[in-house]
């Protein structure tokens, strides 16, 4: 077998176990190289700082599923640290069925966090006045688009079974109106849908956090200010936990930022893997042709 | 009547909604908003009927004792066992619904996903080939973006997270906001075909 | 290590499913089957919880026979098993696929067409930074051979023939930063499974 066939036909448990070797040698091997933060993430950073604190609320659609919740939890609690620090009360939602077990683990581990820290009770989160979780509920265009007139009608009990008119928070967000901006945490292309039905009904203010995959589709949104700031992926919700950091309203970072250095080594070993298989597919080609030649 | 009914009701329901659209009236946001509460029943409906499904292909596999009947088990046993769980003892974050969830159907879940991953990765190496131009393109593509949107990237040029950021921007937009317009030209297309009865493929059936 | 024994469940059980890398085996199988039975054991107690029981069940019993109708229609669904009265499942359908129709079109013209054309536009007001001007009128190109390339109704030659090649050059461009992006993607996950792993699991980092 010629050398440029050995390098095309390289056993793929091979490929298996040297992609599993240099994701898990990165967390051993303490390296921190800054992130460079992207503007579409800064943007959606900058909104939630100009939002007024006890104001309008923050709406979070946690719309990911256990798949992809590497890329999507992190930024869950980053946003929602961010959102606490600065005194923005939450309006969690889902309509994803999957998605409830993951936004209840979000909230009550960033709540956790940060009752752990508090100083009194007055410092505290609580339930129904900081933040309220409504909940997964199906037929999702119609709810998006009953809530512009009342939330309480598509919701009229909460995730727990309270009705929504005991929540003091509930009692003075009404709809949109009182809603500053809906960021939508997502594995699927719900954003879009929040894009073209309630924005362009109610005129809400959408923000997204997307799996990687789905974020080059959105870039046509943010230009136009339809997207008013998005996260792309792990590396959008580690820049998202820096900045996060950076202001000082998280102590440490996230899972996110720690699982960059095996990104990184894993898309050096990929594009490696794609030029070996080019070289050995050009140079078999010439092979070939000279053997047809002679 | 078999087709006639349900393509009025189509069509009825169709003009409706697009003209509630640009009717700000109070009767009219009324109706909207009453036909939602409808819509979010019936999708509730749909999915029982997918659950409804699924256990009637598993339980003709256990009758039928087909090839890996046993692990139709597995999955019914599962179904009824969580369903009990979480309507008897509560959904709350400290419930044993949850705990299933984050530990048993998260991992599971996940590392399906996870898989993914390594097939990708055998995937580029025995089949991404510069043939032609375009391949060519598409390779070089990928590769600005895997270094530009990485830490290190920074490190060959100081300008190449730009320049990555530059090729997202501009011609990857142009390209996906192309491929956005003829989605939405043929959505709104074939959206016209259904209300009108042009399109019938949904009703299926012979009759 | 861990001492929990849910962190050990869930340890195995991706075990199991990474075993899919050497073979096919028996492992696999049951945690593919055990997730399909528990996800829809969960969604059957959202579905209740979340959907039928507020939206449906409790207004009816408060007295809003207007619930009646959706009820109904809801019940159709179940028609499809009746073999006589099958045709009945179409008027829910109907119902669904009328309203998603109706409601889709001004949205798609509103958010998809007329936004993203106003931002395709170049006017001189571009201009007042010369290098977006320029980037805007590749976009506006790339747009537009874009559209050419897809559209079939005429033989790509001569002039469209030109843009269409244009097109395809914009699109593999397009492609390439999605297929980066989607390795970014697939690679975050199976990250997040590995410091599962390597940290609730085995204690090897925080």
């Amino acid at each position: 077998m010629k050398w440029y066939d050995r390098i095309t036909s390289i056993d793929r448990r091979i490929i298996y176990m040297l992609l599993t070797v240099l994701v898990i040698l990165p967390f051993f091997v303490n390296v921190n190289i800054p992130q460079k933060i992207m503007p579409q993430t800064q943007r959606l950073f900058d909104f939630i700082e100009s939002v007024p604190p006890n104001d309008k609320a923050v709406m979070i659609s946690f719309d990911y599923s256990p798949q992809t919740m590497p890329e999507c939890h992190p930024m869950a609690q980053a946003l929602l640290k961010h959102c606490f620090a600065r005194g923005i009360p939450v309006i969690g939602l889902s309509f994803d069925p999957e998605a409830p077990g993951l936004a209840l683990d979000a909230l009550t581990r960033v709540v956790h966090e940060f009752d752990s820290l508090a100083a009194g009770k007055d410092d505290s989160l609580i339930y129904g006045v900081n933040y309220v979780y409504l909940g997964w509920k199906s037929g999702r265009i119609a709810a998006q688009l009953d809530m512009g007139e009342s939330i309480s009608g598509v919701y009229p009990r909460d995730y727990f079974g309270n009705l929504i008119e005991t929540l003091p928070l509930m009692q003075k967000v009404n709809n949109y109106k009182n809603i500053a901006i809906v960021v939508i945490l997502a594995s699927a292309d719900y954003p879009i849908d929040w894009i073209r039905y309630p924005q362009t009904r109610y005129g809400v203010k959408v923000g997204a956090g997307l799996t990687a995959v789905m974020a080059p589709q959105y870039y046509p949104f943010v230009q136009t200010g339809q997207v008013s700031g998005l996260m792309s992926g792990m590396k959008g919700a580690a820049e998202y936990e820096t900045l996060v950091l950076e202001h000082g309203y998280a102590r440490t970072l996230g899972t996110a930022e720690t699982g960059m250095n095996s990104q990184s080594m894993i898309h050096i070993l990929i594009m490696a893997f794609i030029i070996l298989g080019n070289v050995g597919y050009f140079f078999s080609r010439r092979g070939k042709r000279k053997g047809t030649h002679e | 009547m078999k087709r006639k009914l349900p393509l009025a009701i189509c069509f009825i329901m169709g003009i409706s909604m697009m003209v509630q659209f640009f009717i700000p009236h109070p009767v009219s946001l009324e109706f909207s908003s009453v036909i939602y509460k409808w819509i979010i029943v019936l999708m509730a409906f749909a999915l029982v009927l997918a659950i409804g499904n699924l256990i009637r292909h598993h339980t003709t596999k256990i009758r039928r004792k087909s090839i890996d009947w046993q692990y139709s088990i597995v999955t019914l046993a599962g179904m009824v066992a969580m369903a009990i769980i979480g309507l008897t003892w509560g959904v709350d974050p400290d419930s044993l619904y949850q705990t299933i969830y984050l530990n048993v159907m998260a991992p599971l879940g996940g590392t399906m996903f996870a898989l993914l991953a390594y097939y990708m990765a055998s995937a580029a190496y025995r089949a991404f080939r510069a043939r032609s131009l375009e391949a060519t393109l598409l390779l070089a593509s990928a590769f600005i973006v895997m270094i530009g949107f990485m830490p290190f990237g920074q490190y060959i040029h100081p300008r190449f997270p730009a320049f990555a950021e530059w090729v997202m921007k501009v011609p990857n937009m142009a390209s996906q906001r192309g491929i956005l317009l003829g989605v939405a030209f043929g959505s709104i297309a074939t959206a016209l075909k259904i209300i009108l009865g042009i399109e019938r493929s949904w009703l299926g059936g012979k009759e | 290590m861990s001492s929990d024994p849910w962190i050990w469940i869930g340890a195995v059980l991706t075990l199991m499913i990474f075993s899919f890398l050497y073979k096919d085996n028996p492992f696999y199988k049951f945690g593919e089957h055990l997730f399909v039975g528990i996800a829809n054991g969960y969604y059957i107690v959202y579905y209740w919880q979340n959907a039928l029981k507020p939206n449906l069940f409790e207004p009816l019993s408060a007295g809003q026979f207007i619930y009646i109708v959706p009820l109904l229609l809801g019940l159709m669904y179940f028609t499809r098993f009746i073999p006589r009265i099958s045709w009945v499942v179409r008027i829910p359908i109907g119902f669904t696929i009328g309203w998603g129709a109706g409601l889709s079109i001004p949205a798609y013209f509103q958010a998809d067409i007329l936004r993203q054309l106003e931002g395709t536009v170049v006017t001189p007001a571009t201009f007042s930074n010369p290098a977006n001007g320029i980037w805007a009128v590749i976009i506006l190109i790339g747009v537009v051979c874009t559209l050419i390339y897809f559209f079939f109704s005429r033989e790509h030659k001569g002039l469209l023939g030109s843009a269409s090649r244009l097109g395809i050059i914009f699109i593999m461009i397009g492609f390439g930063a999605s297929f980066g992006y989607t390795v970014m993607a697939r690679v975050s996950l199976l990250i997040g499974r590995i410091q599962f792993l390597l940290g609730p699991w085995l204690g090897f980092i925080d």
